[in-house]
């Protein structure tokens, strides 16, 4: 069933607003998503009726807290079919989560003459991380390449694989940039078969489609409350005996069982991995979020953003200076398929000013690398411009962003 | 931010630059970029013996802001003595470039030639 556009933008208060006098045209979700009153809402309730710290309180109110706090780490597991809660970790953001993997499991299980396999495609959260890994480790560091439809190039894979040097695979499971979905199961599975571990960067995947982290066979994977409707927190899920052989990555309070001048013992997984006071009203915020997408549907988002992206594509299409990133066409091969992303250049204009000249028309896309400079080096430019869509997006966004680009061509003369 | 950022004058100045290209025999040589969105300016110059500025090429990509910046720039700078850069703002570029009202994520693209021609300076010793 489609979405009803209409009756979800209403959910969200920020659309109320207008720029510069006109209908908020928000196509910039990869980056960062709009939040529904729902979300708004639990974390203003905790904070005005229900806010304690966690874990340590044996009054009512801190109970009431915890209480809420740990509900919300099962209704992550179930969202993403991890089999226990206990393997879900809270952290700030999907950057956190992939940084706690590199340094905690990296630390302990990668040496020098090792290799770490990533992709050409990787957000920099998922790429610096490995590589300051590879450089501190003296390992190396090898990229899966991406062919100009802005697919992996998954016969470069074997190769490095077969000598088992490589320790650990990472790849996005939908790239930020070109939209492209990565074969991600198909390349744990391969992974495993070489004995390396499969890290999965879920950022721009988990809001946008269902996601399984059993069937997918990853073996760590990390996404970001912010851009699944929810505030700035994020999780990573590992497998438990993964986590549990793991070290602490940050040391504190909450992360320990016994403290004594000259040693100290660790909590279990996942507290092991959460020192500090969290973000409590956050976190339960991030439950709310989860409430909201489900009672929509991820299958139903994902097939709505399905339908405005080939919508999207055709109407850029129209625009022969516009040129989009990797994949746009279907007509000269089958493509993987493509997310609600799309990232363009446009002849002789640089990003900046395309994304200056449609917020004149409160038309709000992203301009620049998208923290993902290796790829667009690899397609010879310096930046792009990016729309991206989600629940709250429609053909009237689509058309808006192609009136607002006649805008630019025409500012520019070209 | 406003369309009229996109007025003429700017845009004249990035279809038709003044002074593009470079200086042989260039007393400051040096390339910057602008990391965050791909601009990038080679900056040469000239200084006479009195030390001030004679001559100001650059080349480079970038948005509009950047390279009409970078083409007033080559121009605005004539006669000037090293000090003089150095001191020089963020308002003076802003007048400069006919009183436009920079917003906070347009700053370092305007700035992107004064900082380059400080640094320049810098690494060329200040003067012959």
């Amino acid at each position: 069933m489609p979405l009803d556009v209409a009756a979800i933008r209403q959910e969200f208060p920020i659309f109320e607003r207008k720029i510069h006098g006109k209908r908020l045209v928000f196509l910039d979700s990869a980056a960062s998503s709009q939040k529904p009153r729902t979300v708004i809402g639990a974390m203003m309730h905790m904070y005005m009726h229900g806010y304690a710290n966690v874990h340590r309180g044996l009054y009512t109110l801190a109970e009431e807290a915890t209480a809420a706090y740990e509900e919300v780490r099962a209704k992550i597991a179930r969202f993403i079919n991890a089999p226990d809660p206990a393997e879900i970790v809270n952290v700030r953001n999907a950057t956190e989560g992939l940084n706690l993997v590199a340094y905690s499991w990296g630390e302990t299980h990668i040496h020098a003459g090792d290799r770490i396999v990533i992709t050409e495609l990787e957000h920099h959260a998922n790429l610096v991380p490995w590589q300051q890994l590879a450089h501190r480790k003296g390992a190396e560091l090898a990229y899966i390449p991406v062919n100009d439809a802005g697919e992996l190039d998954l016969d470069a894979l074997p190769p490095l694989l077969a000598d088992g040097r490589t320790k650990v695979v990472a790849c996005s499971m939908m790239s930020n940039v070109l939209g492209a979905l990565p074969p991600v199961k198909q390349v744990a599975e391969m992974a495993h078969a070489a004995g390396a571990l499969m890290v999965m960067d879920g950022a721009q995947a988990v809001p946008h489609r269902p996601v399984d982290v059993q069937a997918l066979g990853a073996d760590f994977m990390a996404f970001s409350g912010h851009k699944m409707c929810g505030p700035g927190v994020g999780i990573l899920w590992g497998r438990y005996e993964l986590l549990e052989a793991m070290p602490p990555f940050l040391y504190g309070g909450d992360m320990i069982r016994t403290v004594k001048r000259d040693y100290a013992k660790w909590n279990d997984v996942p507290y092991k991995f959460e020192a500090g006071t969290p973000a409590i009203a956050e976190v339960v915020g991030l439950g709310a979020a989860v409430d909201f997408l489900n009672a929509i549907g991820m299958e139903a988002i994902h097939a709505h953003e399905q339908e405005i992206v080939a919508y999207a594509l055709a109407r850029l299409a129209e625009l022969p200076t516009v040129h989009v990133l990797g994949y746009s066409d279907g007509e000269h091969r089958a493509p993987q398929e493509r997310s609600g992303v799309v990232a363009f250049t446009m002849d002789g204009i640089h990003p900046h000013d395309i994304s200056a000249i449609l917020d004149t028309e409160a038309v709000c896309v992203r301009a620049g690398h998208h923290c993902a400079q290796p790829l667009h080096n690899r397609f010879g430019i310096p930046a792009s411009a990016r729309a991206s869509f989600y629940i709250y997006n429609d053909r009237d966004d689509v058309n808006a962003l192609v009136e607002a680009l006649h805008k630019v061509i025409k500012t520019f003369g070209r | 931010m406003s369309s009229d950022l996109y007025r003429e004058q700017l845009l004249d100045h990035y279809h038709n630059p003044e002074n593009f290209g470079v200086l042989d025999n260039a007393d400051v040589d040096i390339e910057m970029d602008n990391p965050t969105c791909g601009d990038m300016i080679h900056l040469t110059a000239r200084l006479d013996s009195a030390g001030r500025v004679a001559e100001v090429m650059f080349e480079g990509q970038g948005c509009v802001i950047s390279m009409a910046s970078a083409s007033m720039f080559t121009e605005h700078v004539k006669g000037k003595t090293v000090q003089e850069i150095a001191a020089m703002s963020l308002t003076e570029i802003e007048q400069m470039m006919g009183g436009v009202k920079l917003s906070m994520g347009r700053v370092k693209c305007a700035l992107l030639p004064l900082n380059a021609m400080k640094q320049g300076l810098k690494e060329s010793g200040g003067a012959r």
